[in-house]
């Protein structure tokens, strides 16, 4: 049984939750491989950051921005795996920059969700009855708008560009983090070895960063993982909905548009097939990560 | 989370209440699930405003653009009372408020039309869309999930978890994407080619041009409802009460639907909605995808022409019909689950 699971670890007086030994970490790793979900999923978004990261160091076959007026629309071959678009710009080096920007936007946003989400749903899982109750109010509120809409609407009001596609994405998910920190929390609170904690005379904060946090971050391992696919495919969509960053930034979710409403995708295939399946590949490799980790955390669910 | 609690044969026995007691408590549960409900709703309502006035850009530079930059301090003020944006911002929030109370939604600021008259021609055609992906998806996820349980491993298991593979993981922009390009490019047919027929006067076209856009939001439901359904099954399979009833010789549809199926259903229910509000922001994408005049094309219209009015309205309606569902949902739990009833 590794350390994050949710049941009251065995005591070890005075030496409770000091950090988890190596043992537990590798055990996390092997029990992640050994489900089928969690080894597809680490293979592919180790794949899409790979891509990601070699678009960033210039890693591009082609500038992505590019445009060879001799070579439009040409269907893929050596010299462009990927085909051209109808600008004789390379799919596929538009397709690693898109991947790039999606990440960047997708890793700010969990970081602002994650962020914001996990202090609040700590705070009101740890501290008194009134705060909590306002905080799960306005949770409540934010949870009644469909996390999309919210996004659409933040992006509307701040206008288009990378950083404030990250802010609206961010917002949407919010409350999704409050509430699967917020539960087990409360349940910890009660737990034995932080009554235990108390008992000893253990400082607030120590109770909460030695014994409550480590106990969370397996929960918040696996919300992080769902919250970066589910950021993928929203900047996707908002992209598609042209509410994404204006160009030059290259967006996946903005090619298949300009594909599908040009009527380009029936005849040049390529020119919506590699940016979907750029999208496709991470959505999926993010989600089966944390499905993987919800399994390899979950020791009923392991068994399986 | 993984809990969904089955209800099991192992109620406690002080929750026997007579039927009488059970009704009024009911009630009482409605009365205070209304109460929240409304205070959500106020709630989700200063949020949006907030969201859509504190922030810069508004009607003026919008309809204007840069040479907005060019106008005079008497210039701005004139404009700014035309729109009604000029006033304190609590003062713009009560009158909103007001006017939404009173059905008033106000007027479009970019087509000077009634809100109330746009969103009325936009939301019987999302309503439609919503309904009609929510019972596909039904459809789907209960069937395969169901039945995929029930016979784990074979057939219908592994093509109900290839769907939702497939639900989950493929966005519903690159489904409707690929649907509409198939449906022109090789059967050369696009039913929304035509303008939108509604439901009474031209039913068959309506159903086409229904139908797809449909499909292509109950996959994503589908699949998560699926996957929640065989989950809870499986763990209901387990239970004692099962092998009693199996043991005791009850027929095996009786054991499946009585014992499997009911007590397996609230997580669906749950799932289902929760999904309710993914399909609410789903209907947003496919109904631009397939060109339907609903109200998620209407917000996606009116965020581009930053026309506020419109955009607060169609929101909150979005959110209202979220929360009301989720009221439903609960009250459902009441109806199916005895124990809840009379907590």
């Amino acid at each position: 049984m590794s350390l994050t699971s949710l049941d009251p670890v065995p005591p070890a007086p005075l030496e409770l939750g000091a950090g988890e030994p190596a043992v537990a970490r590798h055990g996390l790793m092997r029990a992640l491989w050994r489900s089928r979900n969690g080894r597809v999923g680490l293979v592919l978004v180790v794949l899409v950051v790979a891509a990601a990261i070699s678009a960033a160091f210039g890693g591009t076959p082609y500038d992505p921005q590019f445009q060879n007026s001799s070579a439009l629309l040409a269907a893929p071959s050596w010299s462009h795996p990927f085909g051209t678009d109808q600008f004789g710009r390379d799919i596929l080096s538009l397709v690693l920059d898109g991947i790039g920007v999606s990440l960047k936007i997708a890793c700010l946003s969990v970081l602002i969700a994650g962020g914001i989400g996990t202090i609040a749903g700590i705070v009101a899982g740890f501290l008194g009855r009134w705060t909590s109750a306002v905080i799960m109010r306005i949770t409540d509120m934010l949870f009644a708008i469909p996390a999309i809409l919210l996004a659409l609407i933040v992006v509307a009001a701040l206008g288009a560009g990378w950083l404030n596609s990250a802010i609206a994405i961010g917002v949407g998910y919010i409350p999704i983090f409050v509430r699967v920190v917020r539960g087990p929390v409360l349940s910890l609170r009660e737990s034995g070895y932080v009554l235990a904690g108390r008992v000893l005379g253990f400082s607030r904060r120590r109770l909460l960063f030695r014994h409550i946090l480590p106990n969370v971050a397996g929960i918040l391992a696996v919300q992080v993982s769902l919250a970066l696919a589910w950021s993928v495919l929203a900047e996707a969509s908002l992209s598609f909905l042209g509410l994404g960053p204006p160009p030059p930034t290259a967006s996946l979710g903005e090619m298949v548009y300009q594909s599908a409403s040009s009527g380009l995708a029936a005849i040049d295939w390529w020119t919506l097939a590699f940016p979907s399946v750029m999208i496709v590949l991470a959505v999926i490799g993010f989600n089966l990560l944390g499905d993987g980790l919800r399994d390899a955390i979950d020791p009923r669910t392991r068994k399986r | 989370m993984t809990d969904g609690g089955p209800a099991g044969a192992n109620a406690p026995a002080g929750s026997r209440v007579n039927s009488e007691s059970g009704a009024k408590s009911l009630l009482l549960g409605l009365t205070r699930r209304l109460a929240t409900m409304l205070l959500t709703l106020f709630g989700v309502s200063v949020i949006i405003f907030l969201v859509l006035r504190l922030l810069p850009g508004n009607a003026v530079t919008s309809s204007l653009g840069v040479s907005a930059g060019l106008l005079n301090h008497a210039q701005i003020v004139a404009l700014d009372r035309y729109y009604g944006i000029g006033e304190p911002v609590v003062e713009q929030y009560t009158s909103w408020l007001h006017a939404i109370l009173t059905g008033n939604l106000g007027v479009s600021l970019s087509s000077r039309t009634s809100v109330a008259s746009l969103v009325g021609a936009a939301l019987p055609v999302t309503f439609e869309l919503a309904i009609v992906a929510m019972a596909l998806g039904l459809l789907i996820g209960v069937l395969f999930g169901v039945f995929g349980a029930l016979r784990p491993g074979r057939a219908v298991d592994l093509s109900g978890q290839g769907v939702s593979v497939i639900g989950l993981g493929i966005p519903s922009f690159i489904i409707g994407t690929g649907i509409v390009t198939m449906l022109s490019a090789v059967f050369h047919y696009f039913p929304s080619s035509e303008p939108f027929a509604s439901l009474t006067s031209n039913p068959w076209l309506n159903f086409q041009q229904i139908i797809f856009p449909a499909f292509t939001l109950s996959l994503g439901i589908g699949a998560a409802i699926m996957r929640t359904a065989r989950a809870s099954v499986l763990e209901v399979t387990g239970q004692n009460y099962v092998r009693t009833a199996r043991g005791k010789g009850l027929s095996r549809r009786s054991v499946t639907w009585k014992h499997i199926f009911l007590n397996a259903f609230i997580p669906v229910l749950t799932m289902s909605g929760i999904q309710l509000g993914y399909l609410l922001g789903g209907t947003v994408i496919v109904e631009q995808i397939f060109v339907l005049p609903g109200l998620g094309r209407l917000l996606v219209e009116s965020i581009n022409d930053r026309d506020f009015p419109v955009v607060q309205s169609v929101t909150i309606l979005f959110a209202a019909g979220f929360v009301l569902v989720n009221m439903i949902v609960d009250v459902l739990y009441a109806v199916i689950d005895p124990r809840i009833r009379n907590r």
